[in-house]
């Protein structure tokens, strides 16, 4: 059957093109993609190919004639096939209406079997869309490949080449090499060379610029997890208050030593500052329950704990654990130095029973064996309170008018203000310090 | 005092390319010059003896050719005609530097000039001396032949490459001391013209610090000239003898003392750097070379020496060029364009050796996984048909990307063919783009393309 010619839309703007010279004559034989006839826009010219094989049946417009885009011209079909003596319809309005853009019109008429496309001079094949395209872009069209007909270069190919061009910058093989081996993307090369060709010297310019050594990976599992989930939890929901105060621990240093001995002679172990600090707390926590405290999970209700269950923050080569000490408050110093010596221990050994690290009510983080003057707790859900201990050093502080050194910590209590006000939790600070200060109340 | 922008000592192929360079930037330069504007390549190097070593090889051809069915009868020559020929080339050149100079508007100034640490240039002249000033100065100087201090030889009638073209006879016979670069070049030359030569070198080899196979095909092929070549043979003394000879004795590496009555010496034992004008200057030495940072300058700022006298570096016309317009380019406040790092080499014996890159010792010692290919010249169309098959072609090449490390080629016209092994290095292409790239048929340059396939173990011919 036998396939129109169209006057092809070589660009966005043009509505009709002049027809400069019939290349072929009517009962001429055509192949596929030999030029038909040669058409002249307000832009260029163009020598229109055959898209069918076959012979130039008809021509319905002569030279100079001036013919609406899409208009059928001409017919390639069959030796003495009948066409129609005058030309078809003008199909432009319902083409150019529903297709507007100029590489969707190519699509249109390759679609319709209309038997176009352009050679131009340069002798690569484009639709003219593609030669905008290129233009607009200034890439080289002689170094695309179609993926039309006849390897015809279509818009989308002079995209995709942009996109590729951007993707791979310019780069001598020697450094692509490299860059492949290396991992390294070369779009974060700057390039020395001409153009901003990329050398293999600029490889490692970039390299000692940016690139650091691979990191370690740990994956975020078993303890690690349950650490970050927790405090991100905590850090997020809770609206953590910081009080901080300096303690003086002149007299806890003076108990401590002379209670060492008998400790030591009962339980095998040190008295450390810690275990004074939990039966201070625990006393402390006695007076001010509304410390002793946590929200419960509905957030309906504030539930004061009548035990003392302290969590006992321990570093342990796996992360952060929190052994809790149940029932501080009804405990001696001799019971405490047992009871957290072995809860340390089995921390450190891996070796805790679920019930040891549940149950907390108050959590006590001490990190004065560090250079760590104070810090900021997070609070171990659902607890309302933590507390920080910091390192203890001779500080010059104010006695009687004069100036004196003496072993100072700062204490720093987090707690959460939901639960509790500022004033009261000051309250238990004051407390929880004059104790310290005054620590032999702490053995009646 | 006269004020420039930037003044060059000397203009040589290192200083008259910084000038034009210099000028090409729009700066006021002069050049002082104190012999001939094109320094010692053009009047002294490069430029005569390619010129006669180009007569002494159509000579050989045409000796040749009578092999091919070529019939000329006597050959015979006029070495004062082959003189005049060089001599008309060399002024022409001339000629064409003093005009891009002038087009330049550069002041050439002519006597000998020196240069303080305050960068002002004194230049001696007939009546008075002329001083300059610049914010930079290039030294380029150059380098003159060295005469070693073998006995009885700097009082007795001795050439050097200065002095070679200088006598309108040809000698007879003629002992070259020192088996380098020059010695073979100017060996091959005076082989051609039917001189008997001698050559007498203290190393163990000719061409010490080139490719060895290259040195051996080299000594092979001058030994077929004709050419007593003497290696790890030491000088011993030179006396004048009869008229118009020279009498010399060596000790040759078996410890056999020799005699030998020739009618020149050409003592082409290295140079030593023209470092006379800088006698003012704090630059830094070393073995009398001036030490100069990647941008050519000294540790005086401003102050920049190029070319041979320039501590390290090629001592090649090229490599001095190259190193001018660096210079100038960051005198001129410019990133440097041009890559000093890697400069062919050529020989312009018969055969031709050309050389870029490392060596194999080298990209060894460097510590890359070398792989080395070679590919004779004998089974090369070209070659054969141009009856020169002595030659061959190696490339060495790192194992883990195909990285092209070095190539040496020995063969006719090798030194035009280097340049496309230099374009791979320079432009980082690798084996894998060698092989893929079509080289014409039948030319030489096939053997490149043959030993990157050959490298890769899918060799095509052999």
């Amino acid at each position: 059957m036998a396939k129109e010619i169209f006057m092809p839309k070589l660009s966005s703007t043009m509505e009709s093109g002049t027809i400069l010279q019939w290349i072929k004559n009517e009962g001429d034989p055509v192949d596929m993609g030999e030029p038909v006839f040669e058409v002249m826009s307000d832009k260029i010219n163009i020598e229109v190919e055959a898209y069918e094989e076959g012979f130039l049946l008809k021509k319905y417009y002569n030279v100079d004639d001036v013919v609406p885009v899409n208009t059928v011209v001409g017919y390639i079909g069959e030796k003495d096939e009948e066409v129609p003596d005058t030309p078809p319809g003008n199909t432009e309005n319902s083409e150019s209406k529903a297709e507007p853009e100029p590489d969707q019109n190519e699509t249109v008429a390759d679609d319709s079997s209309s038997s176009v496309t352009q050679i131009e001079q340069g002798q690569i094949r484009a639709t003219p869309a593609a030669r905008r395209v290129a233009k607009e872009e200034g890439a080289d069209l002689s170094d695309m490949t179609g993926s039309g007909p006849k390897q015809r270069i279509q818009q989308q190919d002079v995209h995709e080449f942009v996109q590729n061009a951007q993707k791979t910058p310019k780069a001598t093989p020697l450094a692509r090499k490299w860059a492949e081996e290396q991992n390294a993307d070369l779009n974060t090369v700057e390039g020395s060379g001409p153009g901003g060709k990329i050398y293999t010297k600029d490889l490692s310019a970039a390299q000692n610029d940016t690139v650091s050594a691979e990191p370690d990976r740990i994956p975020v599992k078993g303890i690690r997890k349950v650490v970050a989930d927790r405090m991100t939890e905590s850090a997020a929901a809770v609206p953590h208050v910081t009080l901080y105060s300096d303690v003086d621990m002149t007299e806890l240093v003076r108990m401590r030593s002379r209670l060492q001995d008998k400790i030591i002679e009962q339980t095998g172990a040190k008295l450390s500052y810690t275990e004074i600090m939990m039966k201070a707390a625990a006393s402390a926590l006695e007076r001010h329950p509304y410390i002793n405290a946590s929200l419960s999970p509905d957030q309906q209700e504030i539930l004061l704990h009548r035990d003392v269950n302290l969590g006992l923050a321990v570093a342990t080569e796996q992360g952060l654990v929190v052994p809790v000490l149940h029932h501080a408050q009804h405990k001696g110093l001799v019971e405490l130095v047992k009871e957290s010596k072995q809860l340390a221990a089995d921390a450190r050994n891996q070796q805790l029973k679920p019930q040891q690290m549940q149950g907390g009510t108050f959590t006590i983080s001490n990190l004065g064996m560090y250079a760590v003057d104070g810090f900021t707790p997070i609070i171990n859900q659902p607890e309302a309170a933590i507390l920080g201990v910091g390192q203890m050093k001779e500080t010059p502080v104010g006695e009687n008018g004069s100036v004196v050194l003496r072993p100072m910590t700062t204490f720093s209590l987090s707690f959460d203000h939901r639960v509790v006000d500022g004033a009261p939790a000051a309250a238990f600070l004051t407390e929880l310090k004059q104790l310290l200060e005054d620590p032999y109340e702490l053995l009646m | 005092m006269h004020k420039y922008d930037i003044i060059i000592i000397g203009s040589g192929p290192g200083g008259y390319v910084a000038a034009l360079r210099a000028a090409k930037e729009g700066k006021k330069t002069a050049v002082v010059e104190d012999r001939g504007i094109g320094g010692t390549c053009l009047h002294r190097g490069c430029i005569p003896s390619k010129t006669m070593l180009q007569h002494a090889e159509v000579l050989h051809q045409v000796e040749q050719s009578a092999a091919w069915g070529i019939e000329t009868g006597n050959v015979s020559f006029s070495y004062p005609s082959m003189l005049k020929q060089k001599e008309t080339v060399v002024s022409q050149l001339e000629a064409g530097i003093t005009a891009l100079m002038k087009k330049g508007k550069i002041d050439v100034i002519h006597g000998f000039g020196t240069v303080n640490d305050n960068k002002e240039v004194t230049v001696e002249q007939k009546d008075e001396n002329v001083t300059l000033h610049a914010p930079a100065v290039i030294a380029a100087a150059g380098t003159s032949p060295f005469v070693p201090p073998v006995k009885g030889l700097r009082e007795t009638a001795h050439v050097t490459s200065d002095t070679i073209f200088e006598k309108t006879e040809l000698p007879s016979s003629l002992l070259i001391v020192g088996g380098g670069v020059v010695g073979v070049e100017y060996a091959c030359l005076f082989a051609g013209l039917h001189v008997d030569v001698t050559i007498v070198e203290m190393q163990q080899d000719i061409l010490a610090g080139e490719d060895k196979d290259a040195a051996a095909l080299l000594r092979n092929s001058l030994e077929k000239q004709g050419v007593t070549v003497e290696t790890n043979a030491v000088l011993d003394d030179v006396d004048t003898g009869t008229e118009n000879a020279v009498t010399a004795r060596y000790t040759d590496k078996n410890g056999i003392t020799k005699t030998e009555e020739v009618n020149d010496v050409l003592v082409t034992a290295g140079r030593r750097p023209n470092n006379s004008l800088l006698e003012e200057t704090s630059v830094q030495y070393n073995d009398g070379f001036i030490q100069v940072n990647e941008n050519m300058e000294t540790r005086v700022p401003g102050l920049y020496v190029i070319g041979d006298l320039a501590d390290g570096g090629w001592k090649l016309a090229h490599a001095a060029s190259a190193e001018g317009i660096s210079a100038v380019e960051h005198a001129c406040g410019l990133q440097p364009s041009i890559h000093t790092s890697l400069i062919p080499r050529c020989i312009y014996t018969f055969p031709e050796i050309a050389s870029v890159g490392m060596t194999e010792e080298e990209a060894r010692k460097t510590g890359y996984d070398v792989k080395t290919e070679v590919i004779p010249m004998q089974g090369n169309g070209k070659a054969m048909a141009m009856g020169a098959k002595e030659g061959f072609t190696k490339i060495i090449a790192d194992k883990k990307h195909g990285e092209i490390l070095g190539a040496v080629l020995a063969g006719p016209h090798v030194t035009e063919m280097i340049g496309e092994a230099a374009a791979y290095i320079h432009l980082e292409g690798t084996i894998e783009e060698l092989a893929s790239m079509v080289h014409p048929h039948p030319t030489l340059l096939e053997n490149l393309f043959e030993a990157a396939h050959s490298w890769l173990g899918r060799e095509i011919h052999h």
